[in-house]
């Protein structure tokens, strides 16, 4: 499933011509502009996430047949023959517009279409991403076709090995059989399989048209919510214009009550908008609730642990005798205190130590160790 | 004591409460009593000297016999003596009390777990404390550490590193003495008769040298902080000491605070040189040759270690050949074969 | 040294190893089991002895306080083991994070759902200061759900005491967005205020869904907050001697000054002051009282865990959402895989100890299974 309704994908395949310097409008906007010196235009190539192709370039490229490169030529482009074989566009033309012709380089018989602009750098990753597409077409089986674990390793080893060969050129008759015997077995496993990518493609496109639809409900409603607002306070200023002209009361007394109004429109107003919110937030609170009526909410409660800190058993008093101290308080620049310091603290953490524990019996006798257990004691 | 209820938002009011310093490492794992602490030195003692004396025997048979191994009341003397080398150091350094007074604890609790004999104290006091001053967040640099005390490296520090932090089972954190006599001396002012400001400062003087002192005795091993805190004040002054435990509603207190008076009095002399040189002198003899960096029975220890570790190796990677043979380097989780418990090796 | 050894062997022997799940500059996170039990747990596994200093701080200070500290919201440590040069923490395991929740824009959060995570978040602190221990590195990132929901303080390692008098400190402690302005300005003398302004961007995190104040440098980092609470004025932050203060040790008047004394302090711009409400545009009245106390500028002012858990914001209606019910994110939900990928970034137990030099890049992501799997079958269309 390609964006199939983009411009020119179906343009190579009609041949249609394009004007001279026209920018294709499948490259992206952020590579450079490879402008075509052809007449024919080439589509093809491996599209991204937003459906476009970008285009390979760089500035070393050099066209094998002809040897021209960029520097005395900057429109060159250059293209992929079906036998991963680089050349300019000007030596395709020159080559092949009388019609089949042998590759220069491997003498593979060629036609001018079969050409394709390069989207990687590396042409070996060209072939391999040609290949495997092509495979995935047939070989779409998920995990929950297999009975277990082994037997889908098993089918995806296959698949390597299937594309490892078409791609290195190994066994190719062979292989070819493979596959058609693969196709045989599985069509109609194929055929479910490739209904279903579908369904979920357009399902996925449904989702994002339907959110982008909300989207720009959202923003139609703010904006038409802002747009009130103005006019509204529009109307109020003129209105209260109109009273002060018309009317002899104190004017204070009018702007003021006419603020009031105002502000208790607004008010009015925002309350709706707040009561939009938690209209969905109820839904909301409705589907939860459905989930798991069994866990209601409780009433928050400060303090849930079961710690005691000793805080009745002494009063930290707001000053002390205390030369220890005594640098800190003094503090002339304030540097301490702005930063947070505050030397009621270190006092409260002496106290305490102070009284912790202040009750415990020590131990008595060799009675085996107290704790969880922690450390073992010597005793070997 | 009384449960007050905290005040505003209503709180489910617990069954029992855990006082703070209950759930302490401290108070869970270092706490003995007089007669665990006498019963471990013992036995350390013991099985420290079995083993030494196996391994002389096994390197040359009989040469143990005319080696005087130390007791353990003398390696507590041996300890005791590098507690007051801590404070040596401290002072020099101008470490903060809270360094000194841990530093102190870890060399403590550490011959709760070995000997001397394995360990000399000189290099575990330098280690002990260089730790103090990383968990008490008063880092220093190592180079900085070691450039001023005399003849000592990098690696007399770190090498027992490991070791002094495994041996305190990495519980860091000590609630301490001094600090609880600052909170106590604070609280005193707030007695209904509190004394007058000279008094108040000679007591707490007095008191803090008292603090001191208890640190060469085994009183933080036995008794919580406040309880110490509270018999030093009442050594400089019994009434105030009195009245405040009284104000607290906590009494009792005042039938423990004997003892741990007793103690400091008695066990918070510092060692003299000559017994301690003495004991020193037969340490060179009977310590334990095994951890002796180059001496024929470490040599052997490391290498039996060594053959160990290269077993465990070959047998791991056994097990690994044995899974590629299988055909399935995820062999485990296909055949459903129960995960292998994993040796904890260092090159995991 | 071998009954030690032998101890910490037998420790060992309780946790088993069963895969590993991240890895950090500083520690190796594995997921385990505890032997007996089969409870699951996580086993972060420090590198040791690779520093020239020795221990490093971090997973000293990340042992010795969670050692000592036991609540609900506070990670727990089960158990310490060390094996030559190992030092091997075992703590609970826990599914996820906060921060992965409010990144997956499929998860809606009510009101109620927010209120719970910061009631949690604020219990757990309370609990920290209670016992005079700073976390200093509040984020998202660090704060960690269990599956039954219970939010808990992670990752120690920059955590120390406070309320020692007089001890300088460091300033360059709690990632950058979540960092108040007294740090900024270079404080070395600050106290737990400093943990609550981190909450308090947490709060508004949570209800933004993405950060509130994300600077680019320190610099930057100030002229964003003051952008969005507007410039402190002197009276916004100053420092009047305290009247209680002995008499005999009175500091003078030239103290008013203020935060301007502080050492890094540079003049950064005026901004005015605009409303919370403007930006908070749901939020209910209580909410931004309490938000706006936790992010006053003078840190004496600021609110305290305590104060806070005690605000009318947790009493009002709705009531906090029960843990069990707040949204979890996908990772959390997919069932572990056999033959899961194992993602490098996922570190379920917080990252490793040390300080960090460079904020969370925005537009870092932490991709659940499915969404890695949606994105690669997008970007190579084999069609």
């Amino acid at each position: 499933m390609s964006g199939a309704s983009r411009s020119n994908v179906g343009g190579w395949l009609r041949g249609t011509t394009i004007r001279k310097g026209a920018t294709p409008s499948t490259t992206r906007s952020a590579t450079p502009q490879v402008q075509s010196t052809s007449s024919t235009v080439f589509g093809g190539g491996v599209k991204d996430a937003s459906g476009r192709t970008s285009e390979f370039f760089s500035m070393d490229d050099q066209c094998p047949v002809c040897k021209s490169d960029r520097y005395l030529n900057p429109k060159l482009r250059l293209l992929v023959s079906s036998c991963y074989h680089k050349m300019c566009e000007s030596c395709i033309d020159r080559l092949f517009t009388l019609g089949p012709a042998p590759c220069p380089i491997c003498n593979k018989i060629l036609r001018k279409l079969a050409f394709i602009p390069q989207t990687f750098e590396d042409l070996v990753v060209e072939k391999e991403v040609a290949v495997r597409r092509k495979i995935a077409k047939e070989f779409n089986k998920r995990r929950e076709d297999f009975p277990d674990l082994r037997s889908y390793n098993d089918y995806l080893e296959e698949v390597e090995d299937i594309t490892f060969n078409l791609i290195n050129d190994i066994d190719i008759p062979q292989t070819e059989a493979r596959i058609a015997a693969y196709r045989k077995e599985n069509a109609s496993l194929i055929e479910r399989n490739l209904q279903r990518e579908e369904a979920y493609a357009q399902a996925l496109k449904e989702h994002e048209e339907a959110e982008k639809r909300e989207r720009q409900l959202r923003a139609d409603e703010l904006r038409r919510a802002e747009e009130e607002e103005r006019d509204a306070r529009e109307g109020e200023r003129r209105a209260l214009i109109d009273t002060l002209a018309q009317s002899d009361a104190d004017a204070g007394r009018l702007v003021a009550r006419s603020k009031a109004e105002a502000q208790k429109r607004a008010a009015a107003r925002t309350s709706a908008a707040a009561h939009a919110v938690q209209a969905s937030s109820a839904l909301l609170l409705r589907s939860r609730a459905a989930q798991g009526a069994a866990v209601p909410d409780v009433p928050h409660v400060a303090i849930q642990d079961d710690w005691y800190a000793y805080e009745d058993m002494f009063t930290l008093r707001p000053s002390y005798f205390d030369p220890a101290s005594d640098a800190v308080r003094r503090d002339r620049e304030g540097i301490m205190r702005a930063g947070g310091y505050r030397v009621e603290e270190a006092w409260e953490r002496a106290l305490r130590s102070a009284v912790a524990g202040l009750d415990l019996p020590p131990l008595v006798g060799l009675a085996a160790g107290q704790g969880d257990g922690d450390v073992v004691m010597a005793s070997v | 004591m009384a449960l007050p209820a905290p005040p505003d938002v209503p709180s489910i009011p617990p069954p029992t409460r855990t006082p703070l310093f209950e759930g302490s490492t401290q108070f869970r794992n270092w706490r003995f009593s007089q007669q665990q602490l006498h019963a471990t030195r013992v036995s350390l003692n013991r099985s420290a000297v079995t083993a030494i004396r196996n391994t002389f025997e096994a390197d040359l048979p009989g040469s143990s016999s005319d080696i005087q191994f130390l007791e353990s009341k003398e390696e507590l003397l041996l300890v005791k003596l590098y507690v007051t080398k801590i404070s040596q150091l401290c002072g020099h350094f101008r470490f903060p009390e809270e360094v000194e007074a841990t530093g102190i604890s870890y060399l403590k609790r550490f011959y709760l777990k070995n000997t001397v004999m394995d360990w000399h104290p000189k290099n575990v006091m330098l280690t002990a404390l260089f730790l103090a001053t990383k968990t008490t967040n008063n880092p220093i640099s190592l180079e900085a550490y070691t450039s001023n005390i005399p003849r000592t490296s990098a690696s007399d520090v770190l090498d027992l590193e490991f070791l002094v932090a495994q041996s305190l089972a990495f519980e860091f954190a000590i609630w301490h003495a001094h600090r609880a006599l600052w909170g106590l001396w604070l609280d005193v002012q707030d007695l209904p008769n509190a004394p007058n400001r000279d008094d108040l400062q000679k007591y707490y003087d007095t008191a803090v040298q008292h603090v001191r002192t208890s640190r060469l005795t085994d009183a933080e091993l036995i008794y919580p902080p406040s309880q110490i805190a509270l018999a030093c004040l009442s050594l400089a002054d019994s009434d105030l000491a009195a009245t405040w435990a009284r104000a607290k509603g906590a009494e009792s207190v005042l039938q423990i605070i004997p003892s741990i008076k007793d103690m400091i009095l008695q066990d918070g002399q510092v060692p003299s040189v000559e017994v301690v040189r003495e004991i020193d002198r037969r340490l060179k003899v009977c310590k334990n040759p095994e951890k002796v960096v180059g001496s024929k029975a470490y040599l052997a220890k490391k290498e039996k270690e060594e053959r160990e570790a290269e077993s465990k190796r070959a047998k791991k990677a056994e097990g690994v050949r044995k899974a590629m043979e299988d055909g399935d380097p995820f062999g485990d989780e296909l055949n459903g074969a129960a995960t292998a418990i994993a040796a904890l090796d260092d090159d995991d | 040294m071998d009954a030690v050894e032998k101890a910490n062997a037998a420790r060992q022997r309780r946790w088993t190893k069963d895969q590993k799940v991240g890895e950090g500059t500083y520690a190796v996170v594995y997921r385990g089991r505890e032997a007996a039990t089969g409870r699951r747990v996580a086993i972060k596994k420090l590198k040791v002895g690779q520093f020239k200093d020795g221990l490093d701080m971090s997973a000293i200070r990340e042992v010795k306080y969670l050692r000592e500290l036991r609540h609900p919201n506070v990670i727990e440590l089960l158990d310490v083991f060390s094996s030559k040069t190992n030092l091997n923490l075992v703590l609970e395991f826990l599914d996820s994070e906060l921060e992965a929740i409010i990144k997956d824009r499929t998860l809606v959060f009510l009101p109620a759902d927010i209120k719970s995570w910061i009631a949690m978040t604020f219990r757990g602190l309370e609990y920290c200061h209670r016992n005079f221990v700073l976390h200093r590195d509040l984020k998202p990132n660090n704060l960690l759900i269990a599956s039954d929901g219970q939010l808990k303080l992670a990752d120690f390692g920059l955590a120390r005491d406070f309320a020692d008098p007089g001890y300088k400190m460091t300033c360059q402690v709690i990632t950058r967005w979540y960092r108040p302005p007294e740090l900024l300005f270079g404080s070395r003398y600050y106290s737990t205020a400093v943990d609550i302004w981190s909450v308090g961007c947490i709060f508004a995190e949570l209800m933004l869904r993405t950060p509130y104040l994300p600077g680019e440098s320190d610099m930057d980092q100030l002229k964003t907050i003051f952008r969005a609470l507007g410039t402190p004025a002197e009276e916004d932050w100053p420092v009047r001697p305290p009247r209680t203060a002995s008499d005999d040790t009175l500091a003078d008047v030239h103290a008013l000054q203020g935060h301007t004394k502080l050492p890094d302090y540079v003049p950064v711009g005026q901004f005015p002051k605009t409303p919370l409400r403007d930006l908070f545009t749901a939020a209910s009245a209580d909410t931004l009282n309490l938000l706006g106390k936790c992010l006053v500028y003078e840190p004496r002012k600021r609110i305290s865990a305590k104060e806070a858990l005690n605000h009318p914001y947790f009493s009002a209606l709705p009531y906090p959402s029960h843990p069990s019910k707040l949204p979890k994110c996908a990772a959390q939900l997919a069932s572990a895989k056999v033959l899961e990928e194992v993602n490098g970034n996922v570190d379920p137990v917080g990252q490793g100890p040390g300080v960090k030099a460079a904020p969370p890049k925005r537009a870092k992501r932490k991709l659940s299974d499915d969404d890695i799997s949606r994105n690669i079958a997008r970007k190579l269309d084999f069609s």
